[in-house]
């Protein structure tokens, strides 16, 4: 019984942060960066540590859900729900439509098209200069009062983070339940062994594009969400930079845990203000990172055990 | 009538012709071994009916219909099941979950993020089944990796029973087993045969096992047929002896 | 405008080399070690900023041959204590890993060399056009068709008709005979990746007199690299270097018509190829996978 009580202690941790964070010198804008990346390298690793696809190209799906709420509250409505919603769905609807060019592919050929499709993303990002901003972003919107109970209430810091919080919790509960589901239980299958499960009469490639769908969904819910944090959606967004920092928050942590995203984000995050803080060069040390955790922590801080027993 | 019928099926691969037009009529019920050396063209056969690829030439009819084209997860549902020379399983999942994967996909839920409790209960009780089938009850929460290379092998044959095969395809169910090991499958595919009453084809090197229990044996060399019939007639059959059985005495 | 459209052909063409030879080394290394060489952009940076510190030493001429070979020093070292470990793990760590000294190596050179683009000075009689209907062909673009065309020609030749051409041929068909032969599979792995990235090396040092020095030079070289070996087909060199100089033309082409599309287009083509024929254009079924 240590894992619930585990998971309890993170919850109320988590809830607390904007009373013990500024005590520890952090700031609560931090904490929220962390979740929002928390929650995309979540719907990432059900791709990638669940059904064993290797997508280097998730920012795409992050970016532009960042530029859909952009937009949506440029152009559309100042409504903060239904920004978020437009992400999510923009973002979601490129990965339905993507999902069926790279599903056939699997391995080092599934990594190179889906970096591919990201940097497709990007460059339409940067060139379509009069919707998106071009290479400065896309600025001009803020996070607008919500409707509640008839009050308009302003999301400051705290308030955002709470909301952040609670999409995060949701999208656990979503991504738990699938795991625990048949639909869960074939994502899993497909990683191990995609003949076996073909030969039980499984469409092993609708298995590997609903994979995708829904992993694209949740990081553009996470890309949404940033854009509401930052006030801005970049080209960055969209960059192979972040897919890899995506996939290297799942490594890091722990790619056949729940929590092992949340852990990698929470440590990435820290390292990236840290140290982007005392150094010019801290793209050097991010990269660091990347061979470290390759090279000492392959199996990530979180999950030995299952991983061990298939060598 | 034949359950499984081959009519001059042949399969080529650029220059290699993997097998010559063959005929092959299988019948509801029966136990058929499939014998000869190596490269004789034995799993190019298995590949061929299960539809790994399709034939170069003929037809291959199952149950009266045509299955020429059709691809692996149609013949599933059509009953047709195989497992393979290397064994495939869910080697970082336990043996419950492996059955399970296998239950749901039987059941056609592997798209549902959801189920209900009855369905959930349906599952539950159809990995129960194939425990029981396959006597793995006691061992239902190791992790198959961590089994003996037998058991992985009767795992395998269980998963494939989830789909109630009516054609099971076992191709070389006892290759690297122990001898103990090698009397369970046997007993194993027996009960299946005898007792479930599937149908099935296998392919093994083993001849004690192939005329202990086969009701037929089917013999291929190079890629050809070369000879077909009871346990008794094969053995009796000088072609037989001499390509085959006499030069695996020469070999030993 | 047909002028115009021979031009913006004739351009695509030369960056379409570019992404040939970056391609051929991606590919090489892709094939006999099994790694999607991430870093492939930043080693094709490192030649050419070496060559541009080495120039006024040597001249253009030397540094277009000493500058490749530094960076395959490096890269040699590289393959031998960072990616070796990693040889026959999931690819998703040799892919990590590579994209993690990308990074590095961009931080690098934008620290030693400045983070500004620089012009990379040619001899002049290389810079004037040749003649005065035919503009845009200048004897350094004559060049660098002339240098391609050598090094491809060759290294298909040492591929075919070589002891070590043959054994790196044959170990991308199948590893385990080649080992079983006796060859050190060790030793053909790291002259594979030693000769990948001085093709990359040398692409760097040309991309550079046509198109200047900049620290991310190689992240923007590397994409459609890889688009390049989609189009042409996984596992096919020859593939990667026809996929690098469509993709380069039609690029080319693009930026003179509408110029917004010049990058989109490329991977438009490659979702078209991923569509229609997915195993690309010359590529064999079922490989890498």
């Amino acid at each position: 019984m240590r894992r619930p009580l585990a998971a309890a202690c993170i919850w109320i941790a988590l809830l607390a942060v904007p009373f013990w964070l500024p005590l520890m010198g952090g700031y609560t804008d931090l904490a929220t960066r962390a979740l929002i990346y928390a929650i995309a390298a979540s719907g990432l690793n059900l791709l990638l540590g669940y059904t064993g696809g290797l997508s280097f190209g998730h920012a795409a799906y992050f970016g532009l859900g960042a530029y859909g709420a952009g937009l949506c509250l440029i152009h559309v409505a100042p409504s903060l729900p239904l920004a978020i919603l437009a992400g999510t769905v923009l973002g979601g609807i490129a990965g339905i439509l993507i999902g069926p060019l790279v599903m056939r592919r699997k391995g080092i050929y599934f990594s190179m098209i889906t970096i591919a499709f990201g940097q497709m993303f990007y460059f339409i990002a940067v060139r379509w200069n009069g919707l998106t901003g071009g290479e400065d972003g896309l600025t001009g919107f803020s996070r607008v009062p919500v409707q509640i109970g008839g009050h308009a209430v302003m999301l400051g810091p705290e308030r955002f983070y709470y909301l952040v919080l609670a999409v995060f919790a949701l999208v656990m509960a979503v991504i738990w339940q699938i795991l625990r589901s048949p639909l869960g239980h074939g994502f899993v299958a497909v990683r191990e062994n995609p003949t076996r499960l073909r030969f039980l009469g499984v469409a092993v490639e609708r298995q590997i594009w609903v994979a995708f769908a829904i992993s694209a969904f949740i990081a553009a819910l996470a890309g949404a969400l940033n854009a509401l944090l930052t006030g801005f959606a970049s080209p960055d967004n969209l960059g192979w930079q972040l897919s890899g920092s995506f996939v290297v928050i799942c490594v890091l942590g722990g790619m056949r845990s729940v929590w092992g995203p949340f852990l990698g984000a929470a440590i990435f995050i820290v390292a990236q203000d840290y140290l982007s803080s005392i150094t010019q060069n801290w793209m050097s040390f991010i990269g660091l990172i990347f061979i470290l955790a390759v090279l000492f922590f392959p199996q990530g801080l979180l999950g030995f055990s299952r991983l061990k027993a298939s060598r | 009538m034949s359950l499984l019928k081959l009519e001059n099926v042949s399969r080529r691969f650029g220059a290699l012709q993997a097998l010559k037009p063959l005929s092959l009529s299988v019948a509801p019920g029966e136990l058929r071994a499939i014998i000869g050396p190596n490269g004789a063209g034995k799993t190019t056969l298995f590949n061929l009916i299960s539809g790994f690829f399709p034939p170069s030439s003929g037809t291959i009819s199952f149950a009266g219909e045509p299955i020429t084209a059709v691809t692996p997860s149609a013949l599933v549902r059509r009953g047709i099941i195989r497992t393979f020379q290397i064994t495939q399983v869910f080697l970082s999942l336990t043996v419950r979950e492996n059955f399970r994967v296998a239950a749901e996909a039987a059941l056609g839920l592997q798209l549902r993020p959801w189920i209900s409790r009855a369905t959930r209960a349906q599952v539950e009780a159809k990995v129960e089944e194939l425990a029981e089938m396959s006597r793995l009850g006691p061992k239902l929460d190791r992790t198959v990796g961590e089994m003996s290379h037998g058991d992985q092998r009767v795992v395998e044959v269980g998963i494939a029973l989830s789909r109630r095969p009516r054609l099971l395809l076992l191709d070389e169910p006892t290759a690297g087993m122990g001898d103990e090991e090698t009397s369970h499958m046997t007993d194993f595919i027996r009960r299946l045969n005898k007792d479930q009453g599937i149908t099935i084809l296998f392919v093994e090197h083993d001849m004690a096992i192939v005329f202990g229990i086969a009701d037929r044996i089917t013999v291929l060399d190079n890629g050809a047929l070369l000879a077909e019939g009871s346990a008794a007639e094969i053995s009796a059959n000088p072609r037989v002896q001499e390509a085959y059985l006499g030069a695996a005495e020469n070999a030993a | 405008m047909e002028a115009l459209l021979i031009y913006s052909a004739f351009n695509g063409l030369i960056t379409g080399i570019f992404y040939a030879l970056m391609a051929l080394g991606l590919s090489l290394i892709l094939g006999l070690n099994g790694v999607i060489n991430f870093a492939h952009g930043t080693f094709m940076a490192l030649g050419a900023y070496l060559a541009f510190t080495i120039e006024p030493y040597v001249g253009f001429w030397a540094s277009l041959v000493c500058a490749p070979l530094l960076a395959v020093v490096l890269g040699l070292l590289v393959e031998r204590w960072l990616i070796r470990p990693l040889y026959g793990r999931d690819p998703l760590f040799s892919l990590l890993l590579t994209f993690g000294l990308a990074m590095i190596m961009e931080d690098l050179i934008r620290t030693i060399w400045g983070s500004v683009g620089q012009p990379f000075a040619l001899p002049a009689y290389l810079n004037t056009p040749l003649s005065g209907s035919l503009f845009f062909l200048t004897g350094y673009r004559l060049v660098v068709i002339l240098i391609t065309a050598l090094i491809t020609g060759g290294l298909f030749a040492a591929l075919r008709y070589t002891r070590i051409g043959i054994r790196i041929r044959a170990g991308n068909a199948d590893l385990e005979t080649i080992s079983a032969m006796g060859v050190n599979i060790y030793v053909l792995r790291a002259a594979n990746f030693g000769i990948g990235i001085f093709l990359a090396g040398l692409a760097g040092i040309l991309a550079a007199g046509q198109l200047g020095l900049s620290p991310s030079m190689g992240s923007s070289l590397i994409m459609p690299s890889f688009v390049a070996i989609i189009v042409g087909g996984v596992g096919s060199l020859m593939g990667s270097v026809l996929g690098g100089l469509i993709i380069g033309i039609a690029s080319g082409l693009t930026a003179a018509l509408y110029p917004v599309a010049q990058e989109v287009v490329i991977y438009a083509i490659m979702a078209v190829v991923l569509v229609i024929r997915p195993r690309g254009l010359l590529g064999q079924e079922g490989l890498l996978e």
